[in-house]
């Protein structure tokens, strides 16, 4: 095995829950890491050299320094720990930066865990300004502006060049809705047509409520460590097949939208970051060489220009892909059988490290048998904050 | 409930253990108080080197930044070109323009009293000025069917007091 590849050694979650009104933002912590310590195999977190806080917003969790505080909770002073924040890549910026102090010999094991309490405890139009603050906010949020809309924007010149359908949209709402329904930690699973979600109320016009991710509360902890350290300290390692976090990338693009002009409909950054991660992973042919993906849909456009973006089609040929099944369980290459952003939610310090674990217990085969993906070796998870403005596209393998 | 000396309350219940999938560990802990918290905060809030550009609208100026190495225009501008790390300089443009995309928008967010002044669905465009190299995002008014890409427009100056100086400009359709 490659050199300190940092391997998976353990991971947890909370379910996914629009209101978990039994917990705050610690409470949820908390349970994510002990259903992380019992999977690791673990007895406790005594051998565990470094901490790593995952979360976005001090205004969501009302709470500044939440690391300083998780990291005390979970008993792990005097421990190292540091906070990672990416906007919506928050989690898999989190993972990438634990996968390199990991190789770096900075730490041989590593907790990452990530929270975020963005469901009902705050009204959604005052959680849509709490996002816009994530906007250019003299320029963009100031005027009114909405994530919603500059996605919807992006997608009305998708649709406008490559003529891209509300239909094929739909099916990416109406597929992860569906997946959903076999994951019994899913926020909200449904069973809806492509009709439903073209008759939803509109958002920001293309896109109407249907085509929209959740508000979620949740957690989510993964252990990373060397196999050396999996082998002295996880009573579980040697039971299940060796799962290594092989290659990360990240890419970046402009704040706002109008500074990408002309180039308007795809995302730069996540092709930059895919690029990285295929070289460092050696691969060629994303679609044939990966058997799993979790795509970041934070609204259902941004998977038909994810899959572009990741290299799986090539550019504005997204939408009849996605339509024709490509990507459903039965398809080429299956994603987002978590339910995605859409349907298994979005507490976003969560989100990258929960699009991990549903990959990681993929190669495993862990997951409910209605979602298992045969035979799968390879996974991908695709995240990324603003509308495309940190793109984090990390790699898990098996190593057997 | 009993009478609470606790003001912010909102509600104290026992929550059922749903969201265990097998057994129950946290039972002592199911006893919930929900309370109202309030944070609000407000800034004296520097435009910075952008200033001018405000200050000119209210002249019915409109201005964008141009560099004087690669010579790309920027609206809104940018005092630093990020190209070339050149200093920027003010360069006023004609403030019509052509809609490269939009949104219209039935939620949007209503951070300020200019917002929650507007008729909805508020129509947020992107304008490519003539004379510029990127796009501006703001509030179109016009009719929503009426709106797609391609379409002419102009920046219109606000003549009713702003709260927010981005609001002293909207865009239009360009009557030619």
């Amino acid at each position: 095995m490659a050199d300190r590849m940092p391997m998976v050694i353990g991971v947890g979650l909370t379910p996914f829950a629009s209101n978990r009104e039994d917990c705050n933002v610690r409470d949820l912590a908390v349970e994510a890491v002990l259903d992380c310590v019992r999977d690791a195999g673990i007895e406790n977190l005594d051998a565990v050299q470094h901490g790593l806080t995952s979360y976005e917003s001090d205004h969501f969790n009302r709470q500044m320094t939440l690391g300083a505080i998780l990291h005390d909770t979970l008993g792990l002073n005097p421990t190292p720990n540091v906070r990672v924040e990416g906007g919506g890549a928050t989690g898999a910026l989190a993972l990438r930066t634990a996968w390199a102090y990991v190789k770096s010999g900075l730490c041989d094991s590593i907790l990452v865990y990530g929270c975020e309490t963005n469901g009902k405890s705050i009204a959604s139009q005052t959680a849509n300004q709490l996002f816009a603050l994530s906007a250019d906010v003299d320029w963009e949020m100031m005027v009114g502006g909405t994530y919603t809309a500059f996605y919807a924007a992006m997608m009305r010149v998708h649709m406008e060049q490559y003529g891209t359908k509300r239909e094929q949209f739909a099916h990416v709402a109406v597929r992860n809705r569906r997946n959903a329904a076999a994951n019994p930690f899913a926020q909200r699973p449904m069973d809806i047509s492509i009709d439903d979600v073209l008759n939803s109320r509109p958002i920001a016009e293309p896109y109407t409520l249907l085509d929209c991710s959740l508000l979620s509360d949740g957690a989510a902890a993964l252990l990373l460590a060397t196999e050396e350290w999996a082998k002295q300290h996880s009573s579980r390692f040697a039971e299940r097949p060796p799962v290594a976090f092989t290659a990360t990338g990240c890419g970046t693009d402009t704040m706002r939208l109008g500074d990408r002009y002309p180039h308007l409909t795809n995302f730069a950054g996540k092709r930059a970051a895919a690029q990285q991660a295929y070289r460092s992973a050696g691969i060629t042919n994303p679609l044939e060489q990966i058997d799993v993906a979790e795509l970041y849909d934070s609204y259902s456009g941004v998977e038909i220009q994810a899959v572009e973006d990741l290299g799986f089609v090539p550019e504005g040929q997204g939408g009849p892909a996605v339509a024709d099944g490509m990507f459903d369980h039965d398809g080429a290459l299956p994603v987002n059988t978590s339910g995605g952003l859409l349907g298994r939610g979005a507490p976003v310090g969560a989100t990258g490290i929960a699009q991990a674990i549903e990959v990681v217990q993929q190669l495993w085969g862990e997951v409910t048998p209605e979602r298992q993906v045969h035979h799968a070796r390879r996974g991908l998870t695709d995240t990324h904050a603003g509308i495309g403005t940190i793109c984090v596209v990390n790699i898990f393998e098996r190593q057997d | 409930m009993s009478e609470s000396r606790v003001t912010s309350l909102v509600e104290r219940k026992n929550i059922e253990s749903k969201w265990v999938v097998e057994g129950d560990p946290w039972e002592a802990f199911r006893q919930i108080e929900v309370i109202t918290l309030e944070l609000t905060q407000s800034y004296r809030h520097s435009l910075g080197k952008y200033s001018r550009f405000f200050l000119e609208l209210e002249n019915g100026r409109f201005l964008g930044t141009s560099c004087p190495t690669c010579h790309k225009v920027f609206a809104p501008p940018r005092p630093l070109c990020p190209d070339c790390l050149s200093i920027t300089a003010w360069q006023e443009l004609p403030g019509t323009g052509t809609v490269q995309t939009f949104s219209i928008m039935h939620f949007p967010s209503l951070v300020n009293d200019d917002v929650r002044r507007l008729e909805t669905p508020v129509t947020l465009a992107y304008v490519l000025l003539d004379g510029g190299s990127t796009l501006f995002p703001h509030v179109l008014k016009a009719a929503p069917e009426s709106i797609h890409i391609g379409m002419r427009v102009r920046v219109a100056y606000a003549a009713a007091p702003v709260q927010h100086p981005i609001h002293l400009m909207y865009f239009v359709p360009l009557e030619e």
